[in-house]
Formats: structure tokens, C-alpha cells, sequence
């Protein structure tokens, strides 16, 4: 049987943006800090320079700490108590460097039930689109979160 | 980094020896703009959220499961990372990044391998699974 769910569906058709996010070099620096990064076009701008690069390339999933900047609505899911991040995507599609400049734009991807052994759980699919300050998609970044009873 | 023709189905890569230490998390929380205090570098949080201890936020793993794949196939390298967090990851224990090559293709002009990926403790106990895509280069001719 197909299990109905009840949310504002109207939030499919919204977009919500965010930004401008200037990616400092600090912030790229205080990144690989703590992740013990220590590629050199990630951490040397004379190494990233001679790569070919403007200033240091950040690490590629950086830009999910700028999700969170981004203010998304309640869905009004008429589905379960818990709530838990299930899990994350990242397709970045060109390099970001420190300097650039992003904004984020959001949109609900998908609601939808999955049942397993645990029982049945509910799935909210978040995708973020940044672009940089020339217009180009640097990243499209998915977060998932699953709701339970 | 290898060539996209040295590439074998089945092929492993790591595993990256790692570690989340306290003060790591707590300066990526801060980096994230987390409100503190949270279930990330608090104990009394995380017992309210119903975990055993402080957790590794889910996208800090996965910067240290990117790091496998730019460390193997170069800095630039990633095209698709895909998790899913199936444990919570502790904090100050040794951690493994490893993964397998599933699948190598061409598309839209680029050499893609693709793996399996995950991210486990040190006795083999899976928090994060998943899937990874890299570009690699062709061998000069």
C-alpha cells in the first residue's frame, strides 16, 4: 500500500537563496586545520599559484558548512517525532578558491517513505546549488534527513 | 595520482588512518557556526540526543573521506560523494577511510572510476558508507 504523506507541498515549487559567502583563506586554512589537511594547493598559495590557481583551492566539501546559512522552512510533515541527518552528497563541479564569492540557492528535492526492518522512516531531501561570482555552479550539495516514530 | 587504464574492478584504495580529536571538532563547530553547546562537543547534549558521547559531525566525516579520494586520484579530482551516516562516529578514536573500485567509465569526455566507500573504526565497525566518483587522467601515449 502507498503511504500518503502529509506536508506543505507547496514548498516543492520555492527556491530559497543565500549569500554572498566570501571564501576567505582562513576559512580554508581553518578548514584543513580540522581535518588535518595538508595537500599543498589546499594549504600554499605559492603551490596552488603554480598549479595554475588565483590563491589556495578549498578542500571539495567545504562548501557544506554554508548549507546551514541557508533559512528553510518547517514542512509541516505530519510523520514522526525524531528527526536525524541520514546523510549527504556532494558533486562539486569546479574548483572554489579562496576569494570567490557564493550564494546558495534551495530547494526541497523529495519527500519520501522507505520501510525497512526498523520500521518505516520518512525521508526529506534538501539540494543546494552554489554558484560563484561569475556565475558558475561550483557545487550542488544534497542533505537527507530521515524521520521516525 | 594512476592512470584511468591501471584502474582494475576491484581495485583498493587506503585505507586513511585518521582521528576527530575534541579540539578538532569543537574548532569545525565553530567554523559551521553549530550553536554551542551541542551533540557534537557536549557531553550532556549528546546524552539528551540519546547518544553514548559527543559525535563527528556528519559532514566532517565526509571531508575525511574526501580526503581519500583527492589524496589517490589528485586534488581536483572529486565528482560525486554520496554518504550515508549509519552509526554516530566518536570522538578521539582511530578511524579508517578505505574503499573499493566498483565501476570505470567514460562519459561526457571524462574518465570516471567509481567505489564503494567507508568509513569504520579501527576493529571494522561501519559509521559511514557510500559512494564515491573521481576523474582520472588517460595515460600519455
Amino acid at each position: 500500500m502507498v503511504m500518503k504523506l502529509e506536508y506543505d507541498r507547496s514548498l516543492h515549487e520555492r527556491e530559497y537563496r543565500a549569500g554572498p559567502f566570501e571564501i576567505t583563506e582562513e576559512m580554508v586554512q581553518a578548514f584543513n586545520r580540522s581535518i588535518r589537511e595538508t595537500t599543498p594547493i589546499f594549504t600554499d598559495r605559492a603551490a596552488a599559484q603554480a598549479a595554475g590557481y588565483r590563491s589556495i583551492v578549498a578542500p571539495p566539501t567545504l562548501c557544506t558548512l554554508l548549507v546551514r546559512q541557508v533559512q528553510l522552512p518547517g514542512l509541516d510533515l505530519k510523520f514522526g517525532r525524531m528527526q536525524f541527518h541520514a546523510g549527504q552528497r556532494v558533486r562539486p563541479r569546479a574548483p572554489i578558491v579562496a576569494g570567490d564569492v557564493l550564494v546558495a540557492l534551495s530547494r526541497l528535492k523529495e519527500v519520501y517513505p522507505k520501510t525497512g526492518r526498523t520500521g518505516t522512516m520518512v525521508f526529506i531531501v534538501w539540494e543546494t546549488t552554489f554558484q560563484n561570482q561569475d556565475g558558475v555552479v561550483v557545487a550542488e550539495v544534497q542533505e537527507s534527513y530521515a524521520r521516525r516514530e | 595520482m594512476p592512470y584511468f587504464e591501471d584502474v582494475q574492478l576491484g581495485d583498493e584504495i587506503g585505507s586513511l588512518d585518521t582521528v576527530a580529536g575534541d579540539g578538532e571538532v569543537a574548532a569545525f563547530c565553530q567554523m559551521w557556526g553549530n550553536p554551542m553547546p551541542n551533540r557534537f562537543t557536549d557531553w550532556e547534549e549528546a546524552e539528551k540526543a540519546r547518544l553514548p558521547g559527543p559525535i563527528v559531525p556528519g559532514i566532517m566525516s565526509m571531508a575525511m573521506m574526501a580526503q581519500l579520494v583527492t589524496r589517490w586520484a589528485g586534488p581536483t579530482a572529486l565528482r560525486d560523494l554520496d554518504l550515508v551516516f549509519r552509526q554516530p562516529v566518536p570522538h578521539n578514536k582511530p578511524l579508517q577511510v578505505s574503499a573499493t573500485v566498483t565501476d570505470a567509465r567514460q562519459e561526457n569526455g571524462e574518465n570516471l572510476v567509481e567505489c564503494d566507500i567507508m568509513l569504520t573504526s579501527a576493529q571494522g565497525d561501519r559509521y559511514v558508507g557510500g559512494k564515491a566518483v573521481a576523474a582520472l587522467p588517460s595515460k600519455p601515449r
